[in-house]
């Protein structure tokens, strides 16, 4: 693993300065469902392709990111700080 | 210049390798196979193969043909015993019908067959022998480059294609692992172009800046390759490069490989480029007598090349003419269909393959080309072009393959690396190991040092004949960085291990501190003080101090935060399980965390400074995880929360015991009074006169400060403290007397006492989770949690004998297992050992009585709930 990504702030920088956060999930809402908040905290979709997910740059500028990328290839087709805790 | 070779002096020329000195001093035998121990001479030359691998001042299965000779090194050879000449070991190939391909599977089924005779085989096979720890006494280093254009080889179509974006203005980086740049041009003279010509047009671009001798082991994806530079000053054993490009040229070549007839392996049978390399590089005549086995135009050029350097060539033949060659140990001759050559060298124009490990590695596609007679790229990764002979195009093949026919031998080697032969490969594809990928596994052919290089293309001739399928249907095996082999120690880079101290740590030095690694932090474990025995001693001392008297330790390693802004209360209440929102400025409240699925990730304290600012302590490990965790939920929120860690800048220590008040008030105006600062109250104040941060509370369970302040000031502190409390007998105290104290409280250590499954309920904490909070973090799993019935309780637990548990001790009920202790010390107020275990929830009452496994012997046990100490915390308000 060796990829770079794109970082927002800081540029392209190596994925060892990153921190992997996980897929990016939409928290259920207080009150939601047994199955909505088992499906959130324990059930992973593992996508073998396009996926967006949460890296910190914890070498550079000490934020969190989001990223799209595709998880076959380890392409990062897009970088940003999200405004929604999705 | 003269280095030595087991023992004995060899002279050596400017520009001589190891391996060129010794082979121009006599030396014919360069190493013994790893099976067999046949002798083998040099092949090569040019660092593909493993015939020359020997021990050069330390280091094992060195290329002794790529390696410069230098003044004074020493050289060794491997895997012979006595000599390379008389190896005694190499009787075994006399009974290599029991050793057929794959033997050691068929033979050794029973395991207890293996363990026996295990020890001697691995004594008898093999390379060079593992340095003596210690070595290097130099580091290995790293270093991270970056260029926009990367060229991995400095030959003709290397240099021109460094030249050409250079002349761009683009930064180049050129590695190349030859001694000198030119590539075949250094010895094979073509056209008008000469090395040095391009060198010097090279040497004249400012952007182009060659790393060399260097070779690339790797081409991984993002454009990052690996390369491995050997002395590259006099400080560094090896420096691992790390290599970012935005495009990368691959001007590897080609390579020379083996052709297969009986006997190919005896010294004295070579290819044509380590023939060429000899004579126009170091001025070697490499024989009296040659014949040149090969065809066309390449045989024409070599045997003119011999006969150049006064080398006899007593005939030429077409490769499949060849029967065997002759001799034991060196080559006395060659037999072929018509013939019988007397001669001590023959020189084979073999198989030329293109070098494209690293297009391969990389994702580049392969294939087979009958009319080149080579695998050559016919895809290339993104941003990988390739030069020169690597594209194969101009190639021609060596012999016929898949071979027109097949005659296997048990002599005529296939994989020079681990003596497999023509018939072990015929041999395993008759087992069943017919694809080219199961019958590397089975032969191991492909997978020694040479990682293929030699062997690849003779065997998978071979399977395609045997199975019919073709050589494009047959394929090559898949490539794989590293390739050529790297160094352990290089890969792991320098030995250097981060140390943190906190600002105190002189006067623990002076204090005389045994030290506790935790994580990169040093702490003091307990203090060996004059006159004092053992740690047993020692830290019971330490103890009694906080318990009777005053004790400080050094806290700094929390993790500190300082967290601002309106909406703090918030975020606190959202990500922690207790409620922080209703905190009043002034007061301090312990904080748990838990993830989504309820399970306990850090605690520590919480204490509101003002109206907005509030001050976090966690765990010493858990403080870059904490800190990232409120920033995670704080993103895309809009609240006005601003977090930054305090923890180096802050120095801490903690006071506690009787007189803690007593020795305070001569450091500090602030009212210690218990009305006007009662316990989990926080003050900011001057103490010593420096402003500092004071929280009351009680971690070891008696009256006490948590007292932080800048780091600066940490070590006046510690001796305004120390020399405050001197007339109170205080004490300074080390990790481990705080253990026992804070065990005596029944105070779980979040990460000691809790693993990764642990929910507040079963630690017995349930008043952590302030489940009638809107919303928090774990909130939805802690209420399905909280209906559940416990499996496992942290219980507390006093020994009722005279025995001490270790950490992980085994818990028995019924004399089976039930649990495991997690923590346990003796505790003086008890007089006897407590602890706290996992264990069944069925005994997790009042009196229970369980049993605990001591020094391999049930010991009994009784359970409480209760603290060992001061259960009502009186002591803590005092």
């Amino acid at each position: 693993m060796s990829f770079q990504i794109p970082c927002p702030h800081c540029g392209p920088r190596s994925v060892y300065e990153f921190r992997f956060g996980g897929e990016v999930k939409a928290r259920p809402a207080p009150g939601a469902s047994e199955d909505a908040w088992f499906e959130y905290t324990y059930v992973k979709v593992n996508e073998a392709g396009v996926q967006k997910e949460w890296w910190y740059h914890r070498s550079g500028c000490r934020q969190w990111l989001q990223a799209v990328r595709n998880t076959r290839t380890n392409e990062v087709l897009e970088t940003f700080f999200p405004d929604q805790n999705a | 210049m003269i280095f030595h070779f087991n023992g004995k002096p060899v002279e050596a020329r400017e520009g001589d390798t190891v391996a060129s000195a010794l082979y121009r001093s006599g030396q014919r035998i360069f190493s013994r196979s790893f099976k067999y121990h046949r002798p083998r001479g040099l092949l090569c030359a040019n660092g593909k193969c493993p015939n020359c691998l020997m021990n050069v001042d330390g280091a094992p299965n060195i290329r002794t043909c790529i390696t410069p000779a230098r003044e004074g090194m020493r050289v060794e050879h491997q895997n012979a015993w006595p000599s390379l000449e008389l190896d005694y070991l190499s009787f075994g190939q006399h009974f290599d019908w029991l050793m057929p391909v794959g033997w050691y599977y068929k033979m050794f089924t029973d395991p207890a067959s293996w363990h026996a005779v295990e020890p001697y085989i691995r004594k008898a096979a093999g390379l060079g022998r593992a340095p003596e720890p210690g070595y290097p006494d130099r580091e290995y280093e790293h270093s991270h480059r970056q260029a926009e254009v990367a060229v991995i080889g400095g030959g003709p179509a290397g240099l021109a294609a460094a030249i050409e974006a250079g002349g761009r203005g683009e930064q180049v980086i050129l590695v190349d692992d030859q001694a000198a740049l030119g590539g075949h041009l250094r010895y094979r003279k073509s056209g008008a172009e000469t090395p040095e010509a391009l060198v010097a047009r090279l040497r004249q671009m400012p952007s182009v800046e060659v790393i060399a001798p260097a070779y690339c082991f790797g081409l991984y994806e993002g454009g990052l390759l690996g390369v491995l530079q050997v002395n590259p000053h006099a400080g560094a054993a090896e420096r691992l490069i790390h290599l970012r490009a935005r495009r990368v040229v691959v001007a590897t070549g080609v390579y020379e490989a083996p052709l297969t007839f009986v006997k190919n392996d005896l010294p004295g049978v070579m290819l044509s480029s380590a023939a060429e390399r000899l004579i126009h590089l170091h001025g070697i005549t490499p024989g009296r007598s040659a014949v040149v086995v090969g065809e066309g135009p390449r045989a024409e050029e070599i045997a003119t090349v011999l006969r150049s350097a006064g080398v006899e060539v007593a005939g030429t033949t077409a490769p499949n003419l060849v029967v065997s060659a002759r001799g034991t140990s060196c080559l006395t001759g060659l037999q072929t269909r018509d013939f019988d050559f007397p001669c001590d060298l023959v020189v084979v124009c073999g198989h030329r393959i293109p070098d494209a490990g690293l297009i391969a590695q990389a994702g580049g596609r392969i294939d087979w080309n009958a009319a080149t007679g080579a695998f050559m790229p016919v895809e290339l990764p993104p941003n990988v072009t390739a030069v020169g002979e690597v594209n194969g195009l101009s190639l021609t093949p060596a012999v016929e393959l898949p071979p027109p026919e097949l005659s296997p031998s048990k002599r005529a080697f296939v994989c020079f690396c681990s003596d497999v032969t023509t018939s072990d490969i015929v041999d395993g594809i008759g087992e069943g190991f017919d694809r080219i990928e199961t019958l590397k596994r089975y032969t191991t052919t492909t997978m020694g040092p040479c990682q293929g290089r030699m062997c690849q293309l003779p065997a998978i001739g071979i399977c395609a004949r045997t199975t019919g399928r073709g050589m494009q249907e047959t394929g090559t095996t898949t490539s794989r960085p590293p390739n050529p082999s790297v160094t352990l120690g290089a890969l792991a880079g320098p030995r250097h291990h981060p140390i943190r101290r906190t600002p105190m740590h002189d006067r623990h030095e002076a204090l005389g501190a045994v030290w506790l690694d935790m994580g990169d932090w040093k702490r003091p474990r307990y203090y060996k003080t004059a006159g004092c025995g053992g740690e047993k001693q020692c830290v019971e001392e330490e103890y009694r101090a906080v318990r009777e008297r005053a004790g400080v330790i050094d806290v700094s390693t929390l993790g500190k935060l300082d967290v601002k802004g309106r909406d703090t209360g918030k975020l606190l209440d959202k990500v922690y399980t207790n409620r922080f929102s209703d905190l009043k400025p002034g007061r301090v409240r312990y904080a748990a965390l838990c993830d989504e699925a309820g399970i306990m990730l850090d605690d520590g304290t919480t204490s509101r400074l003002s109206e907005n600012r509030w001050f976090l302590t966690t765990t010493t490990g858990n403080l870059d995880f904490v800190q990232q965790w409120l920033e995670w939920w704080l993103v895309g929120s809009g609240w006005d929360v601003h977090v930054t860690n305090l923890t180096s800048g802050m120095a801490s220590v903690n006071l506690a015991g009787p007189a803690a008040r007593d020795v305070l008030r001569k450091l500090t105006d602030c009212d210690l009074d218990t009305k006007a600062f009662p316990y989990m109250a926080c003050r900011e104040a001057a103490v010593a006169g420096v402003p500092a941060v004071l929280m009351r509370i009680g971690f070891v369970g008696e009256t006490g400060w948590e007292i932080h302040i800048p780091a600066e000031s940490g070590a006046h502190l510690w001796d305004a403290v120390m020399k405050a409390g001197a007339e109170f007998g205080i004490r300074a105290f080390g990790v481990e007397a705080q253990r026992v104290l804070r065990l005596e409280k029944r105070h779980v250590i979040v990460g000691v006492d809790t693993d990764a499954l642990t929910n507040p309920f079963e630690a017995g904490m349930e008043w952590i989770a302030k489940l009638d909070k809107d919303d928090f973090i774990g909130k939805a799993s802690l209420e399905r949690l909280r209906a559940l019935p416990a499996q496992q309780c942290l219980v507390g637990f006093v020994m009722m004998e005279e025995a001490l548990p270790e950490d992980g001790a085994a818990v028995l009920i019924d004399g089976k297992l039930a649990g495991r202790v997690t923590s346990a010390r003796y505790s003086p107020v008890n007089g006897k050992a407590v602890g706290l275990a996992w264990t069944s929830a069925s005994v997790a009452r009042e009196g229970a009585e369980i049993m605990v496994r001591v020094d391999g012997r049930p010991a009994r046990a009784r359970v409480t709930g209760q603290a060992f100490y001061d259960p009502e915390g009186a002591r803590l308000r005092m």
